[in-house]
């Protein structure tokens, strides 16, 4: 079928070629452009940087999600994790601890959480919809005890010398470039290498086809797919630490509302990819594309109603394209 | 010696397996319940059918479409918009014995547009609720801009939710019937265990010559109009609809309910008659907690670490990773 087509018409495929795999980038970039022209102030400098800025945040948790999304799995709980990450660090500064053990603690409770997780979704099999959705609510629950009830933990109004150091991972920049931008840009290109350059990322690869197959070709699944869990939490709790540091303030459950944005992100990521997959590249374009949604909706003065509406649609959009697709093979 | 060890502790924990869940539940209130005495009034007890009844009422939604084999994300955020619709309506002056045939064509929609999507375009069902999860609450902060709707002065509206006859609440009695009818349907007419087939095994089902799309498709519409009508009951129940957004919240403990329904069975079938056990439980456990003087934000915890144990106990003979099969 395929080679008929092509002996037949080869311009004709390699257009259709052209606009499979890059038709969803012309897509994003025309939606950006109509952006653009229903206001002119969407494609300044500013506000530009700007959104890069903020984005930075969504695209650790993206990749996150992703890495967990890669081998089939899911985690609600990043979010979650990525709140309470934040408001321990906060916690700690308030309490006079030094930057840097604030940080490391923030750290290990992403990571005890992201065990916690490998163990139950990858050694237990609890279903990682289910276990996640558990882990999500017992880390909130967690979250405003210790907050007394989502008491916010504010940093600002600290003296400068307490919270300099910590807040140079926000607010700071080396050079002309952000602080922010660095860590993500780092993150970015280790998640690349882990995801597409190493052993790890074949083995979550082989998961992602068939788990039986690769058990049979000793990939060891449950480290493998337990893994990536704790890989999702680590990077939700830097996510968690940058947000505090960047807006000097903690707010128990602010950052929920994430949870949705990772999932659009990730999905409108597989359509930058051939084959529907899930990559890096990919996600981090989703991400960009919804940190320049929310803030367009922001500068339209839009409210939330819209953006869960535009969220809802772009996910089914972007699925559905996908789907469509395999169907006509 | 020790395989005969072996095999006695073996039985025990079957035992503890099979029956555990009950006898689990039992125990838990009883601890709580002589903790604080107060639990055990007539009218406490009567309470804990009130308050569980929305919950459940949910649950038995989800469970429909479990059944079937698929999966909704949008389970709370459908009972929020037809809540807020009705409440809506209500206001406005409409007859509030039509926001009941309005909660339920808007749910039948709902799950009719999901069926669509997930049968039809073929959007891995986790995926494809998820979406109009977000649809379902952008309509709802849409339509309420934000603001509480407060109904006033509809005692026949209300006495569907707040009601009682004699000293049984009105929503228990809704419940019941709605209970009634489903098992009915599902354990004794061919549709309903043709549902149960397809989401047991969708290709054996396929292969025994019955058209799994339909009895999906069905299973989501069903489902869609409970939860449509539990919107409506809820916006009695609670003299309106609030703005804050809680679907996620109303999501956990529906599919707890269905989940640990599901572990008294033995083979951990889904079933009508355990989700509602379930849900009263979960109501309950809340309630005694409450009573024991345990805060509003330790009770979400507690609810999370039972849905897990719950999955638990359904997973922990197969050890399988914990893959996600819906997308």
């Amino acid at each position: 079928m395929n080679d008929t087509a092509i002996s037949r018409a080869p311009a004709r495929t390699k257009i259709i070629n052209f606009l499979s795999s890059y038709g969803s980038v012309i897509g994003i970039i025309l939606v950006l452009a109509v952006f653009q022209l229903i206001d002119n102030r969407f494609m300044r400098i500013q506000n530009i940087v700007g959104v890069m800025n903020s984005s930075t945040l969504l695209i650790v948790m993206s990749l996150a999600m992703m890495m967990v999304m890669s081998v089939r799995g899911i985690d609600l709980s990043v979010a979650q994790v990525a709140d309470a990450a934040g408001v321990i660090a906060a916690m700690l500064i308030i309490a006079g601890k030094p930057f840097w053990l604030a940080i490391i603690v923030a750290l290990l409770f992403g990571l005890g959480v992201g065990i916690f997780n490998c163990i139950l979704m990858s050694y237990l099999g609890v279903p990682a919809i289910i276990g996640t959705l558990g882990m999500m609510f017992i880390v909130r629950s967690f979250e405003l005890t210790l907050t007394k009830g989502a008491q916010p933990q504010i940093l600002f109004t600290l003296p400068p010398g307490r919270t300099k150091q910590f807040f140079f991972i926000g607010q700071g920049s080396l050079g002309p470039v952000p602080m922010l931008i660095i860590i993500c840009l780092i993150i970015i290109i280790a998640m690349y290498f882990v995801k597409e350059r190493s052993v790890l990322g074949r083995h979550m690869e082989a998961i992602e086809g068939n788990v039986r197959a690769a058990f049979l070709s000793s990939v060891r699944i449950r480290k493998v797919f337990g893994a990536t869990f704790v890989f999702s939490s680590v990077l939700a709790a830097i996510a968690g630490i940058m947000l505090v540091s960047r807006s000097g303030n903690a707010v128990p459950r602010g950052v929920e509302t994430y949870l949705t944005d990772c999932f659009v992100a990730v999905y409108i990521g597989t359509l930058v990819s051939k084959k529907r997959k899930f990559t890096v590249v990919g996600t981090v374009i989703g991400a960009l594309f919804v940190g320049f949604l929310s803030n367009f909706l922001t500068l339209r003065g839009m409210g939330a109603a819209y953006k869960t509406l535009f969220n809802g649609v772009f996910i089914i959009a972007a699925v559905a394209m996908g789907a469509l697709q395999k169907n006509r093979k | 010696m020790t395989e005969k060890k072996s095999i006695s502790i073996s039985g025990l924990g079957n035992f503890l397996i099979r029956r555990g869940t009950g006898i689990g539940m039992i125990v838990i209130l009883l601890a709580l319940g002589l903790r604080a005495n107060l639990f055990f009034a007539l009218s406490n007890l009567m309470d804990v059918l009130k308050q569980g009844s929305i919950l459940t009422l949910i649950a038995l939604g989800l469970t429909a479409v479990l059944i079937g084999g698929g999966f909704d994300m949008g389970a709370g955020a459908l009972v929020q918009l037809t809540c807020n619709l009705a409440a809506g309506l209500i206001i406005s002056g409409i007859n509030p014995a039509i926001t009941l045939p309005v909660g339920l064509a808007v749910g039948f929609l709902t799950g009719l547009v999901n069926a669509f999507l997930v049968i039809m375009v073929k959007i891995p069902s986790f995926v494809a609720t998820l979406g109009t999860m977000f649809i379902l609450q952008g309509l709802t902060t849409y339509y309420n801009q934000g603001e509480a709707l407060t109904i006033t002065q509809q005692p026949f509206f209300s006495f569907l939710g707040q009601g009682r006859v004699g000293i049984v609440p009105m929503i228990f009695i809704i419940v019941i019937v709605i209970t009634a009818l489903m098992h009915y349907f599902f354990k004794h007419t061919r549709t309903g265990l043709r549902m149960y087939a397809t989401g047991e095994n969708s290709a054996a089902t396929a292969l025994r010559g019955v058209n799994t799309k339909k009895y999906l498709m069905l299973s989501y519409c069903i489902s869609g109009a409970i939860l449509g009508l539990t919107g409506v009951f809820q916006a009695s129940y609670s003299y309106g609809a609030s703005a804050i957004n809680s679907g996620m919240d109303f999501l956990i403990q529906a599919l707890s309910a269905a989940y640990l329904g599901s572990t008294f069975s033995k083979t951990n079938e889904l079933s009508v008659i355990g989700t509602v056990v379930s849900g009263m439980f979960i109501a309950a456990l809340s309630n005694a907690l409450i009573i024991n003087g345990i805060s509003n934000q330790q009770i979400s915890g507690i609810l999370g670490i039972i849905l897990v144990l719950s999955i638990l106990l359904n997973v922990i003979k197969k050890r399988e990773i914990g893959q996600v099969t819906i997308f």
